[in-house]
This record gives structure tokens, C-alpha cells and sequence, in this order.
């Protein structure tokens, strides 16, 4: 085996992938060729290089980055059905304060409007003022009514 | 926790089954990733896309082949995207640098203080080298790197890969051939100087 021969096949050779016809002879050439023998250490250099990668370790953090991602795109079940019914009740609990603000306005309007005596004053209270607020010469329910008016 | 379990889980959101995943699989992912993109900061953040591609498309996993070949095969598919993403990407500045005149520094590596020569020297063989596997066709590549660098077998590399086993047994033949057609000339020369 020459050199050439010994260099088309050297990847082989060193992987213990030729036939046994071919890796013998590349044996016997290795042993007497200098020149392919730092061919070989040359190689020999490139395989350190691979084991090097292999060896090196993901950050230890990684993990956690990757989770935490996972979350942010994904949520888990229950977050997720968190996500879903705060999406339903936060509609429903705002309309049901408009409303509840509404009911409450109107009421206090209703209420003021009586007080400025827009509103019929009712026989029960037309009877209460005679007897104990205009029980003189103002109790007179004609005057009451024009109070009303 | 077994793979139907996992799988269950998965497709119920549930956060255990997340971090399961999580902890069986990402060294796996990550060193795989880094092994086609070069880098393991890339790597890294390539896996997080990895792992939410796997949680995503869980649905469509027939279950023909294992969980974990089903992985592989999405990692090596994201990884192979970076990279072309990458190449695209190194078009463009190689353009660019083109109307750029140069710096004139000599370089970004001899301006770091602590580096040998015996560090340059791994350095220029570990680019050497990986330049190389960089110009094998895709399958050569795939199927080289997941034996060389994955420890893969043959028979995983084949389910992986989606081809029948002689298929991989050649390519990794091919790649070693373009590989060694690459390289020996390079420490042919490197020898003499």
C-alpha cells in the first residue's frame, strides 16, 4: 500500500470500518510511513476536537429558561383556564357594575326629585306634617298642596 | 413517568408533564442543536423553539416510531432551518462587507492576550473541520453527525432520518470520503510549514 491508498481510505481505517484485505496492509504501511503517521495525528487532533464538544455541558440554567418560555407561550391547564374565565367574568362583573351605578343614579335622582317636591305628596304624609309640623294657623292642607306643587 | 403518560400530559397542558420534558430531553436537544448550528448559545435558544414545536405538534405524533425519534427528528429539522437561516444571513453581510473597506487590525483573535498558538492551532482545525462538515450535503451531514458527534446507531440514525438502513450506512460512507477529500490536503500542507 502506498501513500495514496493509505490517505483515500484513512478515515475508514481509523474508524475500524475496512475489510479486513485492506485495513492489514494500511497497518503495515502506518508502521513504516512517517508521513502518514502524522496524517493519523492529525486526525487524531480532530477527534480530541469532536470529543471536546461532546463533552462540553449545556448551561445549567437552560432548563429553566426553557420552561419559563414554555409558560409565557403556553400556560399550563390551569392557568390557562384561569385565563379563560377571566376572559368570561371580567365583561360580566363590569356590566353588572354599569348597571348597579345606573340603579343607584337613578334612585338618588328619584329621591332628590322628592325632596324638591316634584312628587306627590302622599295623604300619610300630608296627615304627619299636619299634626306635627303645622299644627297652627299653616295647617291648613291648602297650603300644604301648594308646597307641593 | 412513561411516553403515553408524557404524551397525555403534554396534550393536557399539565405542568409536570412540561417539566418532564423538559428534563429528560433538553441536554439531548441542545447538544444535538449545537452539534449542526455551532454554537451552544444558539443552541440554546434554539431549543426553547424546539420544545414548544414539540409541545405544539404533539397532536400529530402517530406514535410509528418512539417519542424520542420523533424528537430527534424535529430537532435536527429546526436545527438544519438555523443554519440555512444563518448561510442566508451570511450572504448578505459577505455583500456587504464587500463595499466595506477593511479594518486593518489584524484580526479579532490575536487581540485576546491569553490565546496560544496551541489554542489558534485547535481553533483554525476546529473551524477546518467544521467548515467541512458544513459543505457535506444535508443527509451526509445529518447522518454523519448523528453517528460521529450523537453516538447515534445506525438503526436510530435510519428512524431518525426516515431512510432504510443500507441508505445510512452509505451516506456515512459518502461523508467520510468528502470529509477525508477535504481534510488530508489541508494537513498535507499544514505539515510542511
Amino acid at each position: 500500500m502506498d501513500c495514496s491508498q493509505f490517505k483515500s481510505g484513512i478515515l475508514a481505517f481509523r474508524e475500524h470500518a475496512l475489510p479486513e484485505a485492506q485495513a492489514t496492509p494500511a497497518s503495515e504501511h502506518l508502521a513504516s510511513c512517517a508521513a502518514c503517521r502524522n496524517l493519523m495525528s492529525e486526525f487524531d487532533q480532530l477527534d480530541e476536537l469532536i470529543e471536546r464538544d461532546k463533552a462540553a455541558t449545556p448551561n445549567p440554567f437552560a432548563g429553566t429558561r426553557i420552561l419559563q418560555r414554555i409558560e409565557n407561550e403556553l400556560g399550563t391547564s390551569r392557568e390557562r383556564t384561569a385565563v379563560r374565565w377571566s376572559r368570561i367574568l371580567t365583561p360580566v362583573v363590569m356590566v353588572i357594575a354599569l348597571l348597579f351605578g345606573l340603579f343607584i343614579g337613578t334612585n338618588k335622582a328619584r329621591n332628590d326629585s322628592r325632596i324638591t317636591g316634584s312628587v306627590a305628596v302622599s295623604s300619610e304624609n300630608v296627615a304627619f306634617l299636619r299634626t306635627n309640623l303645622l299644627i297652627s294657623e299653616f295647617a291648613d292642607e291648602d297650603k300644604i298642596l301648594v308646597l307641593n306643587k | 413517568m412513561t411516553d403515553p403518560e408524557l404524551i397525555e400530559g403534554i396534550l393536557r397542558r399539565d405542568r409536570n408533564a412540561f417539566q418532564y420534558l423538559v428534563e429528560k430531553y433538553q441536554a439531548r436537544i441542545i447538544k444535538t442543536a449545537c452539534y449542526f448550528v455551532g454554537n451552544m448559545e444558539d443552541a440554546e435558544d434554539l431549543s426553547q423553539e424546539i420544545f414548544l414545536d414539540i409541545i405544539r405538534s404533539m397532536k400529530s405524533f402517530r406514535r410509528s416510531s418512539s417519542l424520542s425519534t420523533w424528537i430527534y427528528r424535529i430537532t435536527v429539522n429546526r436545527s438544519l432551518n438555523l443554519v440555512k437561516k444563518h448561510q442566508r444571513r451570511g450572504i448578505f453581510m459577505r455583500l456587504e462587507s464587500v463595499f466595506k473597506t477593511p479594518s486593518g487590525n489584524g484580526g479579532e483573535r490575536s487581540a485576546e492576550p491569553c490565546i496560544t498558538q496551541n489554542d489558534i492551532d485547535h481553533h483554525e482545525k476546529r473551524e477546518l473541520l467544521n467548515a467541512a462538515i458544513r459543505r457535506l450535503p444535508e443527509n451526509q451531514r445529518i447522518a454523519f453527525v448523528l453517528s460521529k458527534y450523537d453516538d447515534q446507531s445506525y438503526k436510530q440514525i435510519a428512524e431518525i432520518m426516515k431512510i432504510r438502513l443500507p441508505a445510512v450506512e452509505s451516506l456515512i460512507h459518502r461523508a467520510r470520503k468528502n470529509l477525508q477529500k477535504d481534510l488530508v490536503p489541508y494537513f498535507s500542507e499544514y505539515q510542511k510549514k
